[in-house]
């Protein structure tokens, strides 16, 4: 008996790790899921989790990245980071393994910087100074709107303060937030995410914030739109069943989770998000969705 | 309207707004003390002790003493000490004073009371917070105001950080000053007033001065001064019972109700 927990164990471990032994039950259930790629135009992939656990690489998903650019698939990395600029970002993933062009790389500022354009809002800004270069190209006189990402020791009572004048003198504010998470791990222990600091000025003037950031609709719909897909040709590839996978539905967007990252079991039957696709990890996302059967 | 038995009047905002007196407002207070009606000055001012407040009001000429103060502070103080907190005091240095006999304590602390206090309001000290409450602390909010004037214009109050930190951390605080009603309930207690309704309470914030006062029975009159804003008497409802120019208009109209009861 003994022996058969420790089986079962390593079995689950991995599957979750490399993931290319895969029992029998679940072949049959990648291949039953086969058909929800059907369709599919385009992915929609999510970074921390499912490319990569902080800054180690998640076996496989190198090549299965490389397997959609060389078929000129197309898709969009989509994360919520707002502390570190794209190069950053992609300087990392660089050292992993993979090759990215800056263009399909979406955080939630240049979804930001998309809407801001779009629909001629000059911003006031709360985020972390080092971020203020990715909004090159936007109208910052006069605003008529507030933006605010994790602004991390920025977030000070000046600040806030002046943001809360700027809402309180527009005429029609439009408060915009980057991401409406409650809290994180940071390096001392856990820290404030920017969604008090959204629900604080929400409650000083009365203007509910506009998330732009997973798992806000707006969200998806921008990098769809960056495609020129519709909603119903794209799968949101993701470690997180609420965020990702649930957001990505409420869009109109097919979700599918993956068992690597913060995935845990209990998340395969969430009481409310029921994923169109279970998948051990992205290559096999990308498998069926070219329809080779996992080895 | 019964006998007017007292008038509880707010500070900040409708007698003073900062270092100036509001228009003919210690004449008016004298007009009103003429009358012999009981006073109470209540204040959610949180960032200055009552030594601080009394000391601003002495000097704008105002005739007040130091007892009339009845401040959120006071309340808080009692909250601590009937439920034997060990508060991290997010106040100002200057209100302090105010806790000195309960912010000595041995270990860790078990509870984040707020007060205003903009130089506190930053990230290391409201992580800190945060991870209080995460372990279990518990919220006190001495206000949720969500904003008061100053000469440099409007500026956030305690309450968006109250709520900052309730969203954060997924809990609910305990609010002990205005619009709480025990609050008003307590002032007026102090002065012998046991009927509600032979009250006025003089202020200009319609949710916290007014809207409070009048759900323990008061009569509520709300003044277009210090954080007043244009159509402030339409987001409260019942309105309130009295919409004046400032706290000298306030004081005739009563001395008027006070005349012809």
């Amino acid at each position: 008996m003994l022996v058969r927990v420790l089986s079962i164990s390593i079995g689950s471990t991995l599957l979750r790790g490399t993931c290319n032994h895969i029992s029998s039950f679940t072949v049959k259930r990648l291949k039953s899921q086969a058909s929800n790629m059907d369709g599919v135009k385009g992915l929609l992939i999510d970074i921390s989790g499912v490319l990569k656990d902080g800054d180690v690489v998640i076996d496989g998903s190198v090549a299965a990245i490389k397997k959609l650019q060389s078929a000129n698939f197309p898709f969009r990395l989509v994360t919520n980071e707002t502390l570190k600029p794209r190069k950053t970002i992609l300087s990392t993933l660089s050292m992993l393994g993979y090759n990215i062009d800056e263009k399909i790389l979406f955080s939630p500022v240049p979804a930001t910087v998309e809407i801001l354009k779009r629909e001629n809002l000059r911003p006031h800004l709360l985020v972390h100074p080092r971020m203020i270069p990715e909004f090159e190209g936007v109208d910052f006189n006069d605003p008529n709107c507030v933006v605010m990402a994790d602004a991390y020791e920025h977030f000070t009572f000046e600040n806030m303060n002046a943001c809360f004048r700027k809402l309180m003198a527009m005429e029609n504010p439009v408060f915009i937030s980057l991401g409406i998470g409650k809290y994180y791990m940071d390096d001392d222990g856990m820290a404030l995410d920017v969604g008090g600091f959204a629900k604080c000025l929400e409650y000083a003037t009365g203007v509910s914030p506009r998330v732009v950031g997973k798992p806000s609709r707006d969200y998806f719909l921008a990098a769809v739109n960056d495609m020129n897909l519709k909603c119903d040709q794209v799968v949101m590839i993701g470690d997180d069943v609420l965020h990702d996978v649930g957001g990505a539905q409420a869009a109109g967007l097919k979700g599918a989770l993956v068992r690597t990252g913060k995935f845990t079991k209990r998340d395969e039957n969430h009481p409310t998000v029921k994923p169109d696709l279970i998948v051990n990890n992205l290559a096999h996302a990308v498998e069926l969705l070219f329809g080779t059967s996992p080895s | 309207m019964k006998k007017v038995e007292a008038v509880l009047i707010d500070l900040s905002g409708t007698l003073h707004i900062e270092n100036t007196a509001t228009p003919n407002a210690v004449e008016a207070l004298k007009r009103l003390r003429a009358s012999r009606v009981k006073i109470k000055f209540v204040t959610n001012t949180t960032k200055e002790s009552k030594t601080v407040l009394y000391q601003r009001l002495k000097k704008l000429g105002f005739d007040i003493s130091q007892e009339e103060i009845f401040t959120s502070l006071s309340a808080a103080n009692d909250l601590i000490k009937k439920d034997q907190l060990k508060p991290m005091l997010i106040v100002d240095d200057a209100a302090l004073e105010d806790f000195s006999d309960v912010s000595k304590f041995d270990g860790k602390p078990d509870s984040v009371v707020v007060g205003l206090a903009p130089e506190k309001f930053n990230r290391p000290v409201l992580n800190e917070a945060l991870r209080l409450l995460l372990s279990g602390g518990k919220l006190v909010a001495i206000h949720q105001g969500r904003y008061y004037k100053t000469s440099s214009g409007l500026s956030l109050g305690p309450g968006p950080f109250v709520k900052l930190l309730e969203y954060a951390a997924g809990v609910e605080a305990v609010t002990v000053g205005k619009p709480n009603v025990e609050f008003f309930k307590a002032a007026l207690e102090d002065l012998g007033v046991a009927d509600p309704t032979t009250a006025f309470m003089i202020g200009d914030d319609v949710r916290d001065d007014i809207d409070g006062a009048q759900r323990l029975g008061l009569k509520g009159c709300l003044v277009q001064t210090g954080k007043y804003r244009s159509g402030d008497e339409t987001k409260i409802s019942p309105p309130p019972d009295l919409v004046l120019g400032d706290f000298s208009n306030a004081v005739d109209q009563i001395l008027s109700h006070i005349g012809q009861s």
